[in-house]
């Protein structure tokens, strides 16, 4: 009898053990199973139509220094910046460490140097961001410092560094490189189809590429692209459009969202204004802040492809993206760019046109050729601005509907200067056109 | 006395509990093991009796290329012999009825024609054609461009010949004498996901086959005077009840399915 009772209360002990260790793993299991799924989920989206951040932020002109001078280069049919990015995520580089700091002479001679093959960003970004960019760890590591040049010397075997520069405080920072080849790179620098002789100058305000020769650039047509309001505040409020109240001015369409988001859609000039006051957190690293800026660019446009960083103020957290075209800006008729971008405690605004670069289309125009940039500085000096007034003196491309056919544009490059803050066509500034005669 | 009837009680209640608990667990397990074969889409796709060849997994990049109109043909017409021909101005196209057909069978036609069609005075421009069996039918066999870029599947630039009773009676004949680069290269959807995206979209039953995947250009639209084309990839299935096969187009930059009418005008980019 008791022998019995024994085994009952055995077996009642396994029965209990077995229930609860069952019990366990039915729950690690289905947490599993369910985390699973959503990973499953998430980097389908991903993967969607999506261009990569490292396009969105990556150098916009490479200048290649040869024996004797620099040039500008590119290649039309493939992208020079982009191909090395992709070349450089092989490499292994170490911490960077600063070499020289607020030394004028110092910094021209380095973005002078021979046998130099430089990439510009045309806003300064961290060096994390780099790093996060390339995904490369010692990179990632460095939070604070910026820079807006990469420089690789392609001839010394024994220089095996790349030099990150900043043309805002003229500092230089040392990686070393390993396993690296500069081979693949110099065979991107040879296919370049585009070569334009210039020279780098520093000037009061900051480094300028200035074109040595007149240069002859080729103008451009695009196919454009443009959304109803309707897809904007679906794709803006995240949720459907019930609720919205809407008011209209003169073409200029209000969408209220409660009292948390807005849409402003100026239906004359096409640019629109999006408000979200319940984004209120404004980010706190660099890297952070040009992420949250890529992925509300990825949310307002489908084509983002021809878009890059143009400028990041990190201190009013402020981004400024534009569309490019074989490496030159495109201005169009807004002070803005392409998107703007704003964080506040009080909720991020979003500039934005709806004009976008759809499809290329052979040009009708011949090939423009523009004076050098020392005629549009004699240009300006008549028009009674000195080169120290001089912000920003760049080649871009500007936006000119054709007049039979309103679906393309043509663009076509001309010089365009910043004075008091504000960037004008340099035919805007002087009544004088940067046409060569 | 009472206690052990509590006992024994338990490990009943117990017991079924185990049991409960030991199916629902196997139940879970089957649940994760079909949900890790749902990530392999190319395995469930396999399991419904869908087949196909390896899928290459390589994202290539392709251009935007731009064509303006082109008289070659009308300029070189010449040179053709015993045929009858027409030039249509308005499509840049040829239309031509050979003098004498040519007897074809099923078995021999693409080797017959092929070498027709390499002879200038037969066909203008015949050796920058390939034979694309992707395209063809019994009644026509389609020859397509092709060039450094690669190949053209539109009906800008196409080489038809129709084939009636066993014999080839004549053809039309549209040309592009050069593709331009509008764009730099981008990069665009390997086979593997233009593949699996058809599959998730319901647009491959089951019980098929995959017979092609093709990349080829096709025209996007007509601006400025000139033709713009784009990457896409050809997907053709058939279906193995029915026999039937049909083509799936796929814009190759942006991986979304081209749902257009037969002639391929008319849909925007996106």
């Amino acid at each position: 009898m008791k022998f019995s009772r024994v085994v009952v209360q055995a077996l009642l002990v396994v029965a209990v053990i077995t229930s609860i260790v069952l019990s366990f793993f039915i729950w690690t299991n289905t947490a599993r199973y369910q985390r699973g799924r959503n990973i499953d989920v998430t980097s389908a989206e991903s993967n969607k139509n999506e261009i990569p951040m490292n396009q969105v932020i990556s150098p916009t002109s490479v200048i290649w220094h040869d024996e004797t001078d620099q040039h500008l280069i590119y290649n039309s049919n493939e992208n020079i910046s982009l191909s090395i990015q992709k070349v450089m995520q092989d490499w292994k580089i170490d911490e960077p460490k600063l070499i020289s700091d607020k030394d004028g002479a110092k910094y021209q001679k380095v973005i002078q140097a021979k046998n130099t093959l430089q990439m510009v960003y045309p806003t300064s970004i961290s060096i994390n961001t780099l790093g996060y960019l390339l995904n490369n760890d010692s990179l990632k590591n460095d939070k604070s410092n910026q820079f807006n040049r990469i420089l690789v010397n392609l001839k010394d075997k024994k220089d095996q560094n790349i030099y990150l520069a900043n043309d805002d405080n003229y500092a230089v920072y040392k990686a070393k490189v390993k396993n690296a080849s500069s081979v693949p790179i110099s065979k991107l620098v040879d296919k370049a189809n585009i070569d334009l002789k210039v020279r780098l100058d520093i000037m009061k305000h900051g480094v300028f590429t200035s074109y040595v020769d007149p240069i002859k650039l080729k103008t451009y047509s695009y196919v454009i692209s443009g959304k109803k309001d309707g897809e904007y505040t679906t794709a803006l409020f995240d949720s459907n459009t019930n609720g919205l109240v809407t008011s209209e001015d003169n073409g200029v369409y209000t969408y209220n969202y409660g009292e948390s988001k807005r849409l402003i859609s100026d239906h004359n000039t096409e640019e629109l204004t999006f408000e979200d006051y319940t984004d209120t957190s404004v980010p706190k690293t660099q890297l952070a802040f040009l992420q949250r800026g890529y992925q509300k660019v990825t949310n307002l446009q489908n084509s983002i492809s021809n878009l890059r960083l143009y400028s990041a103020d990190w201190s009013d957290k402020d981004l400024i993206f534009r569309e490019y075209v074989e490496g030159f800006p495109i201005f169009k008729k807004s002070q803005f760019g392409s998107i703007r971008i704003k964080f506040s405690r009080k909720g991020s605004t979003e500039h934005f046109l709806n004009k976008v670069l759809e499809v290329p289309v052979p040009s009708n125009s011949a090939a423009t050729k523009l004076k050098s940039t020392n005629e549009i500085f004699k240009g300006l000096q008549r028009a009674g601005y000195s080169p120290n007034d001089v912000q920003g003196i760049e080649v871009g491309y500007q936006w000119e509907a054709e007049a039979d056919n309103e679906k393309v544009v043509d663009l076509k490059p001309t010089y365009y200067v910043k004075i008091g803050g504000h960037w004008k066509a340099y035919e805007e500034w002087t009544n004088e056109s940067a046409e060569e005669e | 006395m009472d206690f052990r009837r509590i006992e024994v009680i338990f490990l009943i209640v117990f017991f079924s509990l185990d049991i409960f608990l030991f199916l629902s667990f196997r139940n879970s397990q089957q649940l994760v093991s079909s949900t890790s074969t749902n990530t392999s889409t190319v395995t469930e796709m396999r399991k419904r009796n869908i087949s196909f060849g390896s899928l290459d997994t390589k994202n290539g990049n392709a251009y935007y290329l731009g064509s303006q109109p082109d008289d070659s043909l009308a300029q070189n017409v010449q040179k053709l012999r015993n045929q009858k021909v027409e030039y249509e101005n308005v499509n840049h196209t040829l239309v031509s009825t050979l003098n004498n057909p040519i007897t074809v069978t099923t078995a021999n036609r693409t080797e017959v024609m092929n070498k027709f069609v390499k002879k200038e005075s037969n066909i203008l421009f015949g050796k920058d054609y390939k034979y694309a069996p992707q395209l063809s039918s019994s009644s026509q066999m389609i020859y397509v461009p092709t060039g450094s870029l690669g190949e053209v599947y539109d009906k800008t630039a196409q080489l038809v010949f129709s084939v009636s009773e066993g014999e080839v009676v004549g053809y039309t004949q549209t040309y592009v004498k050069k593709l331009i680069v509008l764009h730099e290269k981008q990069a665009i959807k390997s086979e593997k996901e233009v593949v699996t995206n058809l599959y998730a979209n319901s647009e491959i039953p089951n019980n098929s086959k995959i017979s092609y995947a093709n990349l080829a250009y096709t025209k996007l639209l007509e601006a400025n005077d000139s033709t713009i084309y784009i990457p896409v990839w050809f997907v053709t299935i058939r279906n193995k009840d029915s026999k039937v096969s049909t083509t799936k187009k796929v814009n190759a930059f942006t991986g979304n399915i081209i749902k257009s009418s037969t002639n391929g005008d008319n849909y925007s980019a996106q």
